[in-house]
C-alpha cells in the first residue's frame, strides 16, 4: 500500500504546527506517531496536500514531576510513558495501561498525545487519565487553554479540542502513595487488540473502607468514561462480595455501550459487569 | 523528493527518495533490500518490524523524511552476531514455514532478548504479539526463541571465557 504524495512540513515547536494548521486548514493533517494516521492515508480516508509532522518537535518527549503533578509531553510515546521511572513511581496506573496499548512496535512509534487527541473510544490511557483526573493541555491560534480529561471526551471520536489547537502536554496529579491504582484490559480475540473493556480503579483504603473512588470505563462506551454511580456505591464501604456484585451491576447499567462488528451492545454491558466484578474481587483478596 | 542520510546495519546511506514514501519502501524498492516484507502495509501484522535507534517499529507506518540522521537495523546483512544466532535458532527449530512473517519476528526477538536475556513463554508471548504467522508456527516461533536465548546466552559466556583466558 502506498501514500499519496504530499508536502511535508516538519515543525520543531507547536507554534509552528499551528500557524502551519492556520496557514493549510483543511488540506493538512497533522502526524504525530503515524500509527492511525498513515493507514488512514493508504486507505485514502484523508487524502491531505501538507503533512504537519509533530515528530520533530523539540522537548516533546519530556516526562517531569514537579511536585505533585507529573507532566508528560504530547510526543512521548506509550513505551515511553510505560517504562519511565517517575511514571510508574507515582502513577502506577498509567503506565500499566500505556503498557497494554497493542505491541511493542506500536507502543514505540503512536504518542499519548495522539491518542488523546484521536479520542479513540477503545483508548488504554482515556481511563486511567480520567481515574487520575488529569488535565489536558491545548495550544492554538488563541492561546492556551487547560480542560479536564472528564470534560475533554465528548463523542465518538470527538473532544473539545478545536479544529487548530494541539494537545501538547498532560498533567496528572499522583495520588497519595497508599492509594489502590489499577488498570486491566480485555479483548476477547488477542492481547495486541484494542480492549473491549478497559478499566481503571484508583481508590484510598482507610481501615478496610474505600474512600475517592474513580473508576472509569474504555472500549465498551463511544468515549472514555467515569463510572459516577458505580463509584459512588463504594464510597465508605468495605470490598464485600455483596457490594462487589451491586457496584458491578450498577457499572453496567451506568454504561452507554455501543455496538460494532466485533460486539453487541448488550454483550459489552454484560462484559463491564463481569470485568469489573473480577478486577474488585482480584484487589479485595489481595488486601485481605 | 528528499535527501536522507542514515544507517542501516551499521552501513552509512545517502539516498534521495520522494518525501511520501515509507522507510519499507526505501529498504525494497531504493536499496533493494527485499528481506523486509510488506504484509498489511497498515502496521497490523509486524512482517516489516526494523529497529531504529535500537526499538521495534513497523516500517510500513515510518514516514521517509523520519528516519533522517537514524540508525536502522533491518533483516539483511550479515554483520549482527545476535541477529545471526536468532535466524540460526529458528531454522534449528522449524519454526519457519512459508518464511513470509520471519524476518518480522526475528528483528523483533533481536530486540526482545536485548531488553530480556532469558524470557519466559509468557514474555515472548507478550513482546511477539504484534507479530502475526498465517502458518501458524507459534509453538516453533516460542521454541526457537527459547533456542536463541540460551545459545547467545553460551555464547557470551564463551567468550567472556576467551576473554579471561587471552
Amino acid at each position: 500500500m502506498r501514500v499519496w504524495p504530499f508536502e511535508y512540513v516538519p515543525c520543531t515547536t507547536f507554534r509552528q504546527a499551528i500557524d502551519a494548521l492556520v496557514e493549510f486548514g483543511d488540506d493538512a493533517l497533522v502526524v504525530a506517531g503515524g500509527t492511525v494516521t498513515v493507514p488512514m492515508m493508504k486507505h485514502q480516508i484523508v487524502r491531505p496536500d501538507v503533512v504537519v509532522s509533530l515528530a520533530e518537535v523539540i522537548d516533546g518527549h519530556r516526562i517531569e514531576r514537579t511536585g505533585d503533578i507529573v507532566s508528560i509531553g504530547a510526543l512521548a510515546t506509550h513505551a515511553e510513558v510505560a517504562g519511565s521511572a517517575t511514571v510508574r513511581d507515582g502513577l502506577a496506573l498509567l503506565a500499566t495501561a500505556c503498557g497494554s496499548v497493542a505491541s511493542p512496535a506500536i507502543r514505540n512509534m503512536g504518542t499519548l498525545g495522539g491518542n488523546i487527541a484521536y479520542a479513540e473510544s477503545a483508548s488504554d490511557p482515556g481511563p486511567a487519565l480520567l481515574a487520575l483526573d488529569a488535565a489536558i493541555v491545548l495550544e492554538g491560534p488563541k492561546g492556551t487553554r487547560v480542560i479536564p480529561a472528564r470534560e475533554f471526551y465528548r463523542g465518538f471520536y470527538e473532544t473539545a479540542r478545536e479544529f487548530d489547537e494541539f494537545v501538547v502536554e498532560v498533567r496528572v496529579p499522583t495520588p497519595s502513595p497508599s492509594a489502590v491504582q489499577r488498570y486491566m484490559k480485555w479483548s476477547p480475540r488477542a492481547r495486541e487488540d484494542k480492549p473491549l473493556v478497559g478499566l481503571a480503579v484508583l481508590f484510598q483504603m482507610e481501615a478496610g473502607r474505600c474512600h475517592d473512588v474513580r473508576i472509569a470505563v474504555s472500549g465498551a462506551a463511544e468515549v472514555p468514561t467515569l463510572l459516577q454511580a458505580a463509584a459512588d456505591l463504594i464510597e465508605g464501604e468495605r470490598l464485600e462480595p455483596s457490594v462487589i456484585a451491586a457496584v458491578a451491576k450498577t457499572a453496567a447499567a451506568e454504561i452507554k455501550p455501543f455496538a460494532d462488528l466485533q460486539a453487541s451492545a448488550g454483550y459489552r454491558r454484560e462484559m463491564v459487569e463481569v470485568w469489573c466484578r473480577r478486577l474488585l474481587t482480584g484487589i479485595a483478596e489481595e488486601n485481605q | 523528493m528528499i535527501t536522507l542520510e542514515f544507517t542501516l546495519n551499521g552501513r552509512a546511506q545517502r539516498v534521495m527518495v520522494p518525501t511520501h514514501w515509507t522507510l519499507l519502501q526505501i529498504l525494497r524498492d531504493k536499496l533493494g533490500e527485499l528481506g523486509t516484507e510488506e504484509g498489511c502495509g497498515e502496521g497490523a501484522c509486524g512482517s516489516c518490524t526494523v529497529l531504529v535507534d535500537g526499538h521495534p517499529v513497523r516500517s510500513c507506518l515510518v514516514l521517509a523524511p523520519r528516519i533522517d540522521g537514524r540508525s536502522v537495523a533491518a533483516i539483511d546483512g550479515d554483520d549482527d552476531p545476535i541477529r545471526t544466532a536468532i535466524q540460526q535458532a529458528f531454522i534449528a527449530e522449524s519454526a519457519i514455514q512459508c518464511g513470509f512473517c520471519i524476518p518480522g519476528f526475528v528483528m523483533t526477538t533481536v530486540a526482545l532478548l536485548r531488553d530480556n536475556p532469558n524470557p519466559d513463554d509468557d514474555a515472548i508471548r507478550e513482546y511477539l504479539a504484534g507479530n502475526v504467522c498465517r502458518c501458524g508456527s507459534y509453538p516453533q516461533i516460542l521454541a526457537a526463541v527459547r533456542t536463541a536465548a540460551q545459545a547467545i546466552a553460551s555464547k557470551s559466556t564463551t567468550d567472556e571465557e576467551i576473554a579471561h583466558a587471552g
